[in-house]
């Protein structure tokens, strides 16, 4: 039997077997270090590798290139979890495929091989092949056609600046803040003392434990129903927002931050965006009408206490005349 | 004949090495330098100011004379605006009558048009000089050992030179053209510029001036001042003074951009505060310098390396292809030279941007700009495929590469999922249901990869493996016979394994860091990178020492694919240019000079990404044609006319050779 039928036997079969046998293995409810998805993709892929090496397969550079583009497309589709949305995974398809292209096209003779079965296919001398390319392809450009006009009811996809250049000053509760140099007042102490303290149970024992403490109170009072209780986005009514509340333990939100920035986002709420931030779509009320200045910045001082972040600084790090 | 080439480009290396530190160690060490240097001379200004005001206050007689303001951007020893004396009239409120516009298109369309190409081609004619002068010296110090490459390097600088000349009538064209639209659709504006900026556009036109004298004498004389050695050392000289006229010419057009961006030296008013080297090295005009002449170096090894790859695939003769094939790999090398250094100066432009205004900062890194960003990323990722796709095709036609080449698929692989982690972004576009079925805006897997320590990670070991593949070009042919063999490849092993462990932790531990500190990371990571460059290529040339060869590079046989390479980086870099040029400019939003003169026209908007795509697209088409167009006229004079008689017809003795 053809070699390279036998490897595309292997890869075929090899795929069916493990995604429908061992990947329900490695998906578990509780996930470990072991038993997890891209343990079992890094099997599969040592499977096909060990597979064609033991069998001496070696297949053409067609038909490798082939599985190598199919295996990013079954990583991206159905390994990585939760799923990627439809522009990132074209983004990385498109990288892989370039890739892909890097890999036949290292030196003329992989490239010439490559090219063989495809030249072959168009000039009729794999005449089966040349038969279902002809066929599929005008199938596949109707199934794309078909799939472009057929009526979508979802939201249209929007471009929306998350985080967007705040303006030089602010203004909250008659005074005017400028953003680049304003500190949080209650930053008494700076960061990593107080890591082994807790709020509630040592506000008495440290001052700073206590600002902490009441921005906790506050937060628990009026913020987590949206940022969750563990100000990951989560909270309860989280899932009825579109986009949803702020994750804060993610390295990307206030970890990059300065406070001033948190307090002139928490003082004008949704309202208060830019329009490339798209205001209309934030459900945050402007939270200088509920809070005073000072619950404000007790509030942020807990956000950056609870996730373990410190707030980004300018001070030391640029040049000035 | 091996030695020769190894040599030559040793020694081509080393020149590179050494221009490379002519440009970046001044601009570098002279930002500290010149803070050194300005604290003192702000203290003797303050002093002289305080002095001043004291005087006028013990006289009490009427008002002072000298009106003092206060400077928006130089701060004196404790941290308080630099006063200095009003020298100038206040920034105009820009009206209706101060901007004119064409029917057929916004006034800001056409000055960017006119703009982009006049810095194209100013960029070209920069860089070609740079190309001439390494080259023309590589030339003059192999001539001794190998008379026939020292000819052909000089053949090159001169040909290269040809183009530059056209090049340059051509710029100067383009800068009339670009300081008329300035003038007739812009007039309040400019007029304002010009009142700040008089004397430097006079020292400018005259510096012009000297460019053309120097270049003129420079081209005309090559001929003339080939043969005497005497001669050839001052001819190459000219091209050194050629280059630093170009380099002071560039600083000077780029005060104008830098203070528009980040102004100094006037006051809250716009008025100017009598210390016109204030207002010319404002905080980004050095970080800004440095980012362009590297990039005048990338871009113009990619303009000659495509017009080399033109030439090289429509070569009809064997001579030609193995010299065309061999210009493709000289710009190359020049190009990918100035493309590693490059992300570099761009950190720090960006650092020094942040100082600035970090509402700037983040309105081009997190804000409006950030998909413009994200694009960059992407082109920047296929500048790294081109090179190194070039350097794998190049090296598969040396003999002894095949000890190699079975490494180039995984350093592909780290390539690919480096550029998934570079280009990964932080705010992914998405719909609603792909949001909720991601489980919130961050993705808990990718998203760590939307922060800059995994984009400065990957960045490093982008950089790395495209110096390691170098190397491994390097020496692809040669079989090393040093008795220290051994120990120089696990020197070069362990140097390239340590450097991907520290980038690696470095970029991990960032995550554990506050933000500021963070930041800093980027330093050792960049040092670890281009201690690999350093080190790596050190250990490597000195390896080389009477090593044997497998045989010749066959020039005039890289493959088709790795000469296409050559076509997307250029064209890559052309549109890179325009979109970082729009990006640093569109980032003043309303403004024309940031916080001081707003823009009041009509077009003060700040376009889709759609329509901003299109526009550079058109700028990279239409200068590329303007550069065929170019090339074709510089070719016109070194075609030979063959004066074939027709057939049948007789040729009288005379002219029969």
């Amino acid at each position: 039997m053809n070699k390279s039928l036998i490897s595309f036997f292997v890869f075929v079969v090899g795929l069916a077997v493990f995604h429908n046998v061992i990947f329900p293995i490695f998906t578990p409810k509780e996930i470990g270090w072991i038993l997890n998805r891209y343990v079992y993709f890094l099997l599969f892929v040592a499977y096909l590798i060990i597979t064609n090496l033991i069998l001496r397969l070696k297949p053409p550079i067609a038909m490798t290139a082939l599985f190598v583009w199919g295996l990013g497309f079954y990583f991206y589709k159905f390994v990585l979890y939760p799923p990627i949305p439809w522009t990132l995974f074209i983004t990385y398809m498109v990288m892989w495929t370039i890739g892909t292209f890097l890999f036949v096209s290292q030196d003329p003779i992989t490239f010439r091989e490559f090219r063989k079965p495809i030249v072959k296919t168009i000039v009729g001398e794999y005449k089966i092949a040349q038969m279902v390319a002809l066929t599929a392809m005008p199938i596949l450009v109707g199934f794309a056609t078909y799939n472009s006009i057929y009526p979508s009811y979802q939201e249209p996809v929007e471009l929306r600046t998350v985080h967007p250049a705040p303006p030089a000053t602010t203004k909250v509760h008659g005074k005017t803040y400028p953003l680049e140099s304003t500190n949080n007042p209650f930053r008494v102490d700076e960061q990593d003392n107080y890591k082994d303290s807790f709020p509630f149970l040592d506000a008495d024992k440290n001052e700073y434990m206590k600002y902490v403490t009441e921005g906790g109170t506050i937060f628990f009072q009026n913020c987590h129903y949206c940022h969750g209780d563990q100000l990951n986005g989560l909270g309860m009514f989280s899932h009825v927002f579109n986009p949803t509340p702020a994750n804060f333990i993610d390295p990307g939100t206030i970890a990059m931050l300065q406070e001033a920035f948190l307090f002139w986002r928490v003082a004008k709420g949704g309202p208060g965006l830019p329009n490339e931030s798209t205001p209309w779509s934030s459900a945050m009320p402007p939270w200088e009408e509920h809070l005073n200045t000072e619950e404000i910045w007790k509030v942020i001082l807990f956000e950056y206490w609870y996730t373990g972040w410190h707030p980004r600084t300018f001070g030391t790090e640029g040049s000035e005349g | 004949m091996l030695g020769k080439i190894k040599r030559s480009i040793a020694t081509f290396s080393l020149g590179l090495f050494l221009a490379m530190a002519m440009y970046i160690v001044p601009g570098m060490t002279s930002d500290a330098i010149a803070k050194e240097v300005f604290a003192e001379q702000v203290f003797a200004e303050e002093a002289f100011a305080k002095e001043v005001l004291a005087e006028e206050a013990v006289e009490g007689e009427g008002e002072a004379e000298i009106e003092w303001g206060q400077d928006v951007f130089y701060k004196d020893w404790e941290g308080n605006p630099l006063k200095g004396p009003v020298s100038g009239f206040p920034a105009p409120e820009l009206g209706e009558s101060d901007y004119n516009n064409y029917e057929f298109a916004p006034s800001r369309m056409l000055l960017w048009v006119a703009n982009q190409q006049h810095l194209y081609f100013g960029s070209f004619v920069l860089a070609v000089p740079i190309f001439c002068m390494l080259i023309e010296f590589i030339g003059i110090r192999s001539k001794e050992e190998d008379p026939v490459m020292s000819a052909k390097y000089d053949r090159l600088a001169h040909d290269l030179m040809k183009v530059s000349l056209t090049a340059y009538s051509w710029t100067a064209i383009l800068g009339g053209i670009l300081l008329f639209t300035f003038i007739t659709l812009f007039p309040g504006f400019f007029k304002y510029m010009a009142g700040i900026f008089r004397p430097v556009m006079h020292v400018y036109a005259l510096m012009f001036l000297a460019e053309s004298g120097v270049l003129y004498v420079y081209y005309y004389g090559w001929d003339k001042m080939k043969e005497d050695k005497f001669l050839k050392w001052i001819h190459v000289s000219l091209s050194v003074l050629l280059n630093l006229i170009g380099t002071v010419l560039m600083y000077l057009a780029n005060s104008w951009a830098t203070f528009m961006q980040a102004p100094g030296g006037i006051d809250a008013d716009g008025r100017f505060l009598g210390n016109i080297w204030h207002v010319i090295h404002s905080t980004l005009w050095n970080p800004v310098g440095v980012h362009r002449i590297l990039g005048n170096i990338v871009f113009g090894g990619g303009i000659v390396g495509a017009y080399a790859a033109y030439h090289y695939l429509t070569a009809k003769t064997e001579e030609e292809r193995a010299h065309y094939d061999w210009v493709c790999y000289v710009a190359m090398f020049i190009a990918i030279f100035g493309l590693i250094p490059l992300p570099f100066a761009g950190y720090w432009l960006m650092k020094e941007v942040y100082a600035f205004r970090q509402q700037m900062g983040i309105t081009l890194m997190g804000g409006i700009m950030a998909w413009l960003f994200i694009i960059q990323a992407v082109m920047i990722g296929l500048l790294f495929f081109g090179a190194n796709s070039y350097l794998h095709n190049g090296m598969s036609r040396v003999k002894g590469s095949h000890r190699y080449m079975k490494y180039c698929k995984y350093m592909i692989l780290l390539l690919i999922c480096c550029f998934t982690m570079w280009m990964t972004p932080h705010t992914i576009v998405m719909t609603p249901a792909e949001l909720k079925a991601m489980g919130g805006a961050q993705h808990p897997v990718i998203g760590h990869f939307g922060v800059m320590s995994a984009k400065n990670t990957a960045v490093n070991l982008m950089i790395t493996t495209t110096v390691l593949c170098f190397l491994l070009y390097q020496k692809a042919n040669k079989k090393i016979n040093v008795p220290w063999a051994t120990v120089g490849n696990c020197w070069i092993s362990a140097i390239f394994v340590g450097a991907a462990c520290n980038i690696i932790f470095l970029g991990v531990y960032g995550y554990f860091l506050p933000a500021n500190v963070r930041v800093g990371l980027s330093v050792p990571q960049v040092t670890t990178t281009l201690t690999t460059l350093f080190a790596g290529t050190a250990i490597n040339i000195s390896m080389f020492k009477d090593s044997e060869s497998y045989g010749d590079i066959q020039w005039g046989t890289q493959s088709k694919v790795g000469t296409y390479a050559i076509f997307l980086l250029a064209i890559s870099f052309t549109w890179l240019m325009g979109l970082m040029g729009y990006i640093r400019s569109a980032v003043r939003l309303f403004w024309h000079v940031t916080e001081v003169v707003r823009d009041n026209s009509v077009d003060a908007y700040t376009l889709t990404i759609g329509e901003a795509g299109k526009m550079l697209t058109f700028n990279t088409l239409f200068v590329w044609t303007q550069f065929v167009v170019v090339f074709w006229v510089g070719s016109l004079t070194g075609k030979k006319v063959v004066s074939k008689a027709p057939e049948g017809i007789p040729v009288p003795a005379q002219q029969q050779q």
